[in-house]
Formats: structure tokens, C-alpha cells, sequence
């Protein structure tokens, strides 16, 4: 079993190439493998808690407390992008952890394969 | 100990969105990267910029006094300082009419010491080859 | 190297695609990528499918948007995000997003 990485920068709501990347994440972790995801710039909006959900936009955070739940993923929000968007720590969604972006590159360095989502 | 290389490859345009940025600041992050990884360890970045991503190369960038952010010229520059290898595609830069005199190719204001290079495209599909894992941003 | 291309767009990216090279080459048409392997523009199937490649399109996004496998070009095989998982694993050794 091997270990994916995924960074992504598109948003949670305007785009579905976060929903890609959680859905890649959730079939992933079906086949046994590991998965780090990382979120800056608009997608750090992934990460945060009290998200409703409505059916003309992307609710991914039910999948993502299901994924938390195996232990083999994890997901981490840029502190920096998150902070300039207004959302604090205390508005981060369960499981979620807050780093700067030298954690993503060191969950590259032990990654067998890395997927970036950035300028789409 | 092992050292992983990362390639980012922009393609962006500026300033629209933030994903040559964001490339810039990941890329530069792998100075402090140390502090999750075991001694010995390392995270090497390359930084190519082709298609219209070699406009975020432009100098005189003035994002600063007129919109308060940081320009992609000071990050391609922070990049150069902190020794990044920093590659420009060739092809892109003449079909876009850009001379060399026009782009960011050093930081030796503010002390630094590496160039950035133009090269041609077979270069930059060279170190797509090597590195371990590409991000297009 | 064997590179995977999660192509993305119908409009941008092709020529990133044109001067891509690798030894062993797979492009998985994802979101709306998916219009590459599906839609004749003037009656011509899109440039992209001239690419000495393996095709894949990713059903999920087919049927998004009103295709089904029936309407791939032969040239591309439908896939699940269960099979994404094991191209990624063991068939390309980088994988990139445009």
C-alpha cells in the first residue's frame, strides 16, 4: 500500500476540483492506502466547521469526517491562507490540522506519488 | 538521508489568481521544511516558469503601491536569494517578445548571489524527468 | 519517466499536452476535460486525442455532464475513481493536473 499526497488550491464552492480531490482522497483509503491531503489559498475553505449543506454547492465535509474516522488520512489547512481569509483556529473543523506550507512539502518528501491541483 | 526534488512548474499568469504565488511561497517553504523530516533530509524545489507563466518574471512589478501585496517580482527575487533554481523558458519568452533585459534573472540587490536561467524548453522537460514529484501550478 | 496528465479543461492545457514528453504517457480526462473525449467541434474530434498516449475518462464526470461511456471516442477507456487510484499507484510514476 502506498501513500498519496494531494494539494490542492481551488475552492470549496465555485469549483469541483476539491471535490475531486476528496473523492480521490475517500477512493484511495477504500484500496488501503494513505492520504495526506493539503489545502491553501481558497481551498483552505475546505477546513472550515459549521459548513451547511445546500444542493446548488459542494458539501464535502460528511466524506471528510468519514475519512478522518479510518486513520489513514489526514488533512491540513495553510494557517497563513486561512488566517487572511478570517477563519481562526477555533473555526477549524474537527480533525483538521493548521500548518505552514513546509508541511506539505515534507508529507511530499515521504509520498509515493503526489498529486498538485493548482492554476485550474 | 535522501533528498527529494520537487518541480514546480508555473504556467499561471499573475495576479488573477493566486497559484503562481502560491508556488513562489511552497517553493520557498522547503527553507524550514527541516523541522518535519529526520537529519539529513531534504526538500530541494526547482522552479520552471513556461507558457504565459514566464510573465510572472516581468521586472518593475509594482503590486506593492497599487494593490498593497507582494509582487511575484519580490518572491521570484526571495527565491533567488535563498538559492532556489529558477528556469525561464526560452521559447515562451521570444514568443511572447520578451527580452532578458526585461526579466528578473538575479537578486543581487538584495544580496543574492544565484542567477535565474533561460532555457530552452528541452531543459525544463529535462528536470521534469528528474525530479521525484511535479507540481503544475 | 510514465507520466499521468489529469487533464481538466476543454479550453486551456492542450499546450502544455503538445510539448509534453515521456516515455510512457497516460492523460485522464477529468472534469471538464471530459469534453475532449466526447465532443466533435466542426465535426472534428479534439487535438488532444492525437497524442501518442493512453486515454481514460473518469465516468464520474461523464455522466455530470450529460455523457455516457457510449459517447467516448474509441480511443478512450471510461474509469472509476477506483481505477484513478490504481493508475496512480501502478502505472505512472508522476502524476500532474492541468
Amino acid at each position: 500500500m502506498g501513500k498519496l499526497t494531494i494539494g490542492c488550491f481551488a475552492s470549496l464552492v465555485g469549483s469541483v476540483s476539491l471535490d475531486f480531490a476528496v473523492k480521490l482522497s475517500d477512493a484511495a483509503v477504500k484500496k488501503g492506502h494513505k492520504v495526506d491531503l493539503w489545502v491553501s489559498g481558497n481551498a483552505t475553505m475546505l477546513s472550515k466547521k459549521g459548513q451547511k449543506a445546500f444542493k446548488d454547492y459542494s458539501h464535502l465535509a460528511k466524506t471528510l469526517t468519514e475519512l478522518f474516522a479510518t486513520g489513514n488520512f489526514q488533512a491540513t489547512a495553510c494557517e497563513a491562507c486561512a488566517e487572511a481569509r478570517g477563519y481562526h483556529k477555533d473555526d477549524t473543523m474537527e480533525g483538521w490540522k493548521r500548518h505552514s506550507m513546509d508541511w506539505y512539502l515534507a508529507s511530499c518528501f515521504s509520498a509515493d506519488r503526489v498529486l498538485h491541483i493548482g492554476g485550474d | 538521508m535522501a533528498t527529494k526534488r520537487l518541480g514546480f512548474i508555473v504556467r499561471s499568469l499573475p495576479y488573477k489568481t493566486e497559484a503562481s504565488r502560491l508556488a513562489m511561497t511552497h517553493a520557498i517553504a522547503s527553507q524550514t521544511v527541516e523541522i518535519y523530516l529526520e537529519d539529513g533530509d531534504m526538500v530541494e524545489p526547482v522552479v520552471c516558469f513556461i507558457g504565459d507563466g514566464v510573465l510572472n518574471c516581468l521586472k518593475s512589478q509594482q503590486a506593492m503601491k497599487h494593490y498593497g501585496i507582494t509582487s511575484l517580482e519580490q518572491h521570484v527575487k526571495n527565491g533567488l536569494l535563498l538559492d532556489l533554481k529558477i528556469m525561464i523558458c526560452k521559447e515562451d519568452i521570444e514568443k511572447l517578445g520578451i527580452k532578458e533585459d526585461s526579466l528578473i534573472m538575479d537578486a543581487e540587490d538584495i544580496g543574492g548571489e544565484t542567477k535565474a536561467q533561460i532555457v530552452p524548453y528541452s531543459e525544463i522537460q529535462k528536470e521534469m524527468d528528474s525530479v521525484d514529484h511535479l507540481l503544475f501550478c | 519517466m510514465k507520466l499521468g496528465v489529469f487533464m481538466s479543461d476543454f479550453r486551456t492545457g492542450s499546450d502544455i499536452i503538445d510539448r509534453l514528453n515521456a516515455e510512457k504517457l497516460g492523460i485522464i480526462f477529468v472534469g471538464n476535460g471530459i469534453y475532449h473525449a466526447t465532443v466533435k467541434e466542426n465535426g472534428k474530434t479534439s487535438n488532444v486525442l492525437d497524442k501518442s498516449a493512453t486515454f481514460y475518462a473518469l465516468t464520474e464526470d461523464l455522466e455530470s455532464r450529460g455523457f455516457s461511456s457510449a459517447n467516448l471516442d474509441s480511443r478512450v477507456k471510461p474509469v472509476t475513481y477506483s481505477d484513478v487510484v490504481d493508475l496512480i499507484f501502478n502505472d505512472y510514476e508522476k502524476i500532474i493536473w492541468i
